[in-house]
C-alpha cells in the first residue's frame, strides 16, 4: 500500500500547529453568579452546526475576515493551513471540492471544475477527470486541462513552494520530477504521470491503487494555474482566480481585498456563491481584538476558525444574547494518548485496558478546555465528523466519565500487576492544554496504583526525536504518549492509516506510536484498498478497524476537539462545514 | 528589619510549611465548574478548606502549591547565589589584587559573561539536557541545572564589586604592613583583604538572591524549569497567562505574583537595611 508518509506527518504537524491557537485559547467562564447559565438554556446556540443560519440570496456589501496570524501562503499550491484551504475556495476551484452544506453532508465530495468525480481504470491505476466547458480565468482566458496539470507540476518544487501537501509526489508514477521551475522540457509540461489527452481531460497515473484519490484532487493544489502567469513564490500575491472572487490588492501579511470575478459563473463551482461585492481579510490582528470586533460587528468572521479566546468565551457562554450567535463546532480532531504495546508491562492487553478504565475522562475534558472549547468526551478513535464513525463505548467513557476503578483494578490483577506499575508519559511541554492533560492523567492513574512519570518535550521535535522514535520510547519507558490527530480528508483511511496500520511503524517520525501491528487491523486495511470495492463496502470497514483498535486498547481517546466560533449576526448563509470544522467561507454573504 | 522578619517567615514557611499543608498534587474536580473550568465561588474558590482558593482546571489547593513552590524558589535562589558568590569573590579578589594581565584576563572574561544572552542560553541548555545525567534524574537534575545556570552566569556582578573594592584596599597601609612582614599572596588575600570585604559581599549577596529568584521564575515561566506537577511560582504565572486564566480567574495570577513580589521585596529590604547598617556613609 502506498504510504504518504512524509506527507501525512507534515499534515499532522501543520494541522496540530493550527490548533496551537486553539490550545492557547483557554477554557473559561463568566462571573460566579452566571455559573449556572449553560449554553443549553438557549435554543439557537450552535444553530450553524446543524443548519444554515440566515439563508439569503441578497447581493452586495463587504464581507470582512480577520486573522490573528498570517496564512502560510494564499497560493492554492502552497498551503497546508485548513483555514486557507477553506478561504481559497473563494478564488481557486480545484477539480473536485466538498459539498456546501451543513452536517455530515459537508463531508461529501462534489465536482469542482470537473464534470464529476474521477473515473478509475479497472486496475485502479489511472484516474480520469473531465473539465467543464467554457471555464475562464479572471482575465477571460479559457481554462484548459494543461493548466490543471501545470498546477500539480509546480507543487513538486519544494524549494519554491514548500508548504503544501505532497500526496501527488508519493502517489503518482513520476516521483522524481523536479517541478516546472527546473523543467527543461518544451512547454514546461514534463510530468509524465499527469496526461492531458485533450483540453478537457486530465488523467493521473498512480504507482499503486489508491481508492481515496478523489480526496487528493480535492486539495486546493489542483486549482488551475496558467503557466505564463505563474510567478513562483510571488504567485501568492495574486493567484489567478477561477472562483467567485479575485484579488484586487494584497499587501503581504497585512490585508487582502478581493472583488467579484466577472468571468465566473455559478456553473464553474456550484458549491460557491458570489453574494458580497467585496471580501476583505485583515491579517496579523490581535486575537482578543478580533473577538471584540466580532462582537461589535466590525468584523464578520474570524478566518482562523479555531474559536474565540478565553475572555470572549467566558463572555459568550454566560450571555444568552451572545450565545445565539455562536456555534460549538467539532474540529475533526481527536486528542488522545497512545498506549505503547512494546513497553512493559503494557505489552499485556489487560494492563492497557486498566489505563483505559482508570482514566478520568471528565478531568481530561476540563484539561483540554471544557465541553465547549475543549471537546466532547471521546470513546472511539474516529471523531464523529469522519466518514466511518460509529458510536461505541467499549470502556464506559461516556457512562462512567470519572473512570471505572473497579474494572481497572480487576484488569490490573488479570495483568499480574495488582498493585499497579510505573510507566513514563511523554507530552509536549509547550502546549498548555497538553501539560494539564498529562498531569490529570497522572493523578487519575495514581488512583489505581499506576505511577506515571512525566516527561515533557518540545513540540517541534516531538514526532521526530522523542515520542515518534520507537528506540527513544523504549529506552525511556514512555508507555503513554499524549497526542492529537486530524486527517487531511474526512474518511476512515485518511484518519486511521498512519495511526494504526502496522506497516506505518517507522524508526523516526513514527505516527503509529503505540506500535500496533495487529494482523486483524492490517488485513482490514489491505482489504479496503482493493479497487473493486464499492464506496459503501469501503466505508463499512472503518468502524471495524476502529473497534478492533479499541479492543487492543492502544489508544486512550480523550476528547473530540471542539471550538467555539462566533459569527457576526449580519452574516448570511452561514454554517459550519464539517470537513473544515469551521464556517464555509465560500458561500457567505452580508446583509446591510 | 521588616525584610528580615519576612525572610524568616518565608524560610520557616518553606521548611515547615510542606508538612502542614495538604498534598499539592491532589485534584479536587468537584470544586471546578466543568463548563468554564474555573473554581466555583468568588475569589478563585477561597474557602476555609482552601484559604488561597484552588487552581482552575485541576482544583489543586493554592496554599499548598504556593508553600511547596516557596521551598523550590528559595532553595534555587539561595544555592545559585552561593555559587555566584564563591566564584565571584574568588576571581574578583585575584583580579583586584594581582592586577596586570591576570586582571585583564579575568575582567574581560567577566565582560563576556555579562554580555552573554543568558536567557537564550539557559533555554537552549535546559532544552537539550536529557531526563537523567550524572546520576541525577527528574527534578533533582532540574534543580541542579537551574542552580548551575543561574549561579554560573551571575558571578561577574559579584566579581566586579569585589575587584573594585580590592583595588582600593590593596593600596592601604595594613596591606603594606602585612607585606613588609613577609606575608605572601594567599595570606594577604584571605586573611587581610577578605575580612574587610565581608560587608559588601554580604550586602550584594542579599541583593542577588531576589534577582535569582526572579530569574528562576522566568525560566519556569518559559517552561524550562521544574517538571510538573511540581509546584512552581513561575509556572503558575505562566499557566495563568498562556491559558488566559487571568481573565476568568484573576486570583490564579495574583497569588503567585504576590508570592514572588513578597519574596523579592523581603530580600531587597533586608539587603538595603544591611547596607545601611554596615556602611554608615550611605545614610
Amino acid at each position: 500500500m502506498t504510504k504518504p508518509r512524509k506527507l501525512a506527518i507534515a499534515a499532522c504537524a501543520v494541522l496540530t500547529g493550527l490548533t496551537l491557537a486553539a490550545c492557547a485559547s483557554a477554557s473559561g467562564s463568566g462571573s460566579s453568579n452566571t455559573a449556572d447559565v449553560g449554553p443549553n438554556s438557549n435554543v439557537s446556540f450552535s444553530a450553524g452546526v446543524t443548519g444554515v443560519v440566515n439563508p439569503s440570496s441578497a447581493q452586495g456589501g463587504t464581507l470582512t475576515f480577520a486573522e490573528n496570524s498570517t496564512p502560510d501562503s494564499f497560493d492554492p499550491g502552497n498551503t497546508y493551513y485548513s483555514w486557507v484551504w477553506d478561504f481559497s475556495r473563494l478564488y481557486a476551484t480545484p477539480l473536485v471540492t466538498y459539498k456546501s452544506c451543513p452536517g455530515s453532508c459537508g463531508l461529501q465530495l462534489a465536482p469542482g471544475i470537473a464534470t464529476g468525480l474521477g473515473q478509475v481504470s479497472d486496475n485502479g491505476l489511472v484516474w480520469t477527470y473531465h473539465l467543464k466547458h467554457g471555464l475562464k480565468f479572471e482575465d477571460g482566458t479559457p481554462v484548459s486541462a494543461e493548466d490543471v496539470k501545470y498546477a500539480v507540476e509546480r507543487t513538486y518544487d519544494k524549494s519554491v513552494l514548500p508548504n503544501g501537501p505532497t500526496y501527488f509526489q508519493t502517489l503518482l508514477a513520476d516521483p522524481s520530477y523536479p517541478g516546472p521551475y527546473q523543467d527543461r522540457s518544451k512547454n514546461l509540461m514534463g510530468l509524465t504521470s499527469v496526461t492531458t489527452p485533450d483540453p478537457y481531460t486530465v488523467q493521473f497515473h498512480l504507482q499503486q491503487p489508491f481508492p481515496d484519490f478523489n480526496y487528493v484532487v480535492a486539495l486546493p493544489q489542483t486549482a488551475p494555474v496558467p503557466p505564463d502567469r505563474d510567478t513562483g513564490a510571488n504567485y501568492q500575491l495574486h493567484p489567478i482566480s477561477t472562483g467567485p472572487y479575485m484579488f484586487q490588492s494584497y499587501q503581504l501579511n497585512s490585508q487582502a481585498t478581493l472583488v467579484r470575478n466577472p468571468n465566473w459563473t455559478p456553473n464553474e463551482d456550484p458549491e460557491a456563491k458570489q453574494l458580497a461585492s467585496k471580501v476583505v481579510i485583515k491579517l496579523n490582528v490581535n486575537a482578543d481584538d478580533i473577538d471584540n470586533r466580532l462582537m461589535a460587528g466590525d468584523i464578520d468572521i474570524d478566518a482562523g476558525g479555531t474559536g474565540v479566546q478565553a475572555a470572549a468565551q467566558a463572555e459568550i457562554l454566560s450571555n444568552p444574547s451572545l450565545m445565539k450567535y455562536s456555534d460549538d463546532a467539532l474540529t475533526g480532531f481527536l486528542w488522545f494518548a497512545y498506549i505503547d504495546t512494546k513497553v512493559a508491562p503494557l505489552t499485556n492487553v489487560a494492563c492497557r485496558e486498566a489505563i483505559e478504565y482508570a482514566a478520568d475522562k471528565t478531568d481530561q475534558q476540563t484539561a483540554y478546555g471544557g465541553p465547549y472549547a475543549g471537546g466532547a468526551i471521546a470513546s472511539t478513535v474516529l471523531p464523529p465528523t469522519i466518514i466511518g464513525y460509529q458510536k461505541t463505548d467499549p470502556y464506559d467513557a461516556l457512562t462512567q466519565p470519572n473512570g471505572d476503578l473497579a474494572a481497572a483494578k480487576s484488569e490490573l490483577a488479570a495483568c499480574g500487576q495488582p498493585n499497579g506499575f510505573t510507566v513514563g508519559l511523554a507530552y509536549r511541554s509547550d502546549r498548555p492544554r497538553e501539560v494539564q492533560a498529562a498531569q490529570s492523567l497522572q493523578a487519575a492513574l495514581a488512583r489505581v496504583g499506576i505511577d506515571v512519570q512525566l516527561h515533557g518535550y518540545p513540540s517541534g521535535t516531538y514526532y521526530t526525536d522523542f515520542a515518534g522514535s520507537p528506540d527513544y520510547v523504549h529506552q525511556h519507558d514512555l508507555g503513554i504518549d499524549m497526542g492529537g490527530w486530524g486527517a487531511d480528508w474526512p474518511d476512515g483511511y485518511g484518519f486511521l492509516d498512519e495511526l494504526t496500520n502496522g506497516n506505518t511503524i517507522a524508526p523516526s517520525g513514527n505516527t503509529n506510536i503505540e506500535e500496533l501491528n495487529d494482523p486483524v487491523v492490517n488485513r482490514m486495511f489491505a482489504k479496503a484498498t482493493n479497487p473493486a470495492l464499492t464506496e459503501a463496502q469501503e466505508t463499512a470497514i472503518w468502524p471495524q478497524i476502529d473497534q478492533q483498535v479499541m479492543k487492543d486498547a492502544v489508544i486512550l481517546p480523550e476528547v473530540y476537539g471542539k471550538s467555539l466560533l462566533y459569527r457576526n449576526p449580519a452574516v448570511t448563509n452561514v454554517y459550519v462545514q464539517s470537513y473544515f470544522g469551521m464556517y464555509n467561507y465560500a458561500v457567505l454573504g452580508v446583509s446591510s | 528589619m521588616a525584610g528580615g522578619m519576612l525572610i524568616v517567615f518565608l524560610v520557616l514557611m518553606a521548611i515547615i510549611g510542606p508538612h502542614v499543608v495538604q498534598n499539592p498534587d491532589t485534584y479536587n474536580s468537584n470544586l471546578i465548574n466543568p463548563t468554564f473550568s474555573r473554581p466555583n465561588g468568588p475569589w478563585g474558590g477561597i474557602s476555609l478548606a482552601h484559604p488561597l482558593g484552588v487552581e482552575p482546571v485541576t482544583g489543586r489547593d493554592m496554599l499548598a502549591r504556593i508553600v511547596v513552590g516557596a521551598q523550590y524558589s528559595l532553595l534555587i535562589g539561595f544555592l545559585a547565589t552561593v555559587l555566584a558568590v564563591v566564584i565571584g569573590v574568588f576571581f574578583g579578589i585575584i583580579a583586584g589584587y594581582f592586577g596586570g594581565w591576570v586582571d585583564v584576563l579575568i575582567a574581560r572574561a567577566m565582560d563576556v559573561f555579562l554580555a552573554f544572552p543568558l536567557l537564550v542560553f539557559a533555554i537552549a541548555l535546559i532544552g537539550v539536557i536529557p531526563d537523567s545525567a550524572w546520576g541525577l534524574s527528574g527534578n533533582t537534575l532540574r534543580v541542579f541545572l537551574l542552580v548551575f545556570v543561574i549561579g554560573f552566569f551571575a558571578w561577574p556582578y559579584m566579581g566586579r564589586i569585589v575587584r573594585g573594592q580590592v583595588l582600593s584596599l590593596r593600596e592601604r597601609e595594613f596591606v603594606d604592613a602585612a607585606r613588609s612582614i613577609g606575608g605572601r599572596g594567599p595570606y594577604i588575600l584571605f586573611h587581610e583583604l577578605l575580612p574587610n570585604l565581608v560587608a559588601p559581599i554580604l550586602v550584594y549577596s542579599t541583593l542577588l538572591i531576589p534577582t535569582n529568584i526572579l530569574f528562576e521564575a522566568a525560566l519556569d515561566y518559559l517552561g524550562v524549569g521544574l517538571i510538573p506537577p511540581t509546584p512552581s511560582w513561575g509556572q503558575m504565572l505562566s499557566n495563568a497567562v498562556t491559558n488566559g486564566f487571568y481573565y476568568i480567574d484573576p486570583m490564579y495570577m495574583v497569588i503567585p505574583g504576590l508570592a514572588i513580589f513578597i519574596a523579592v521585596m523581603a530580600f531587597n529590604l533586608f539587603g538595603d537595611g544591611l547596607r545601611d547598617a554596615l556602611d554608615p556613609r550611605t545614610r
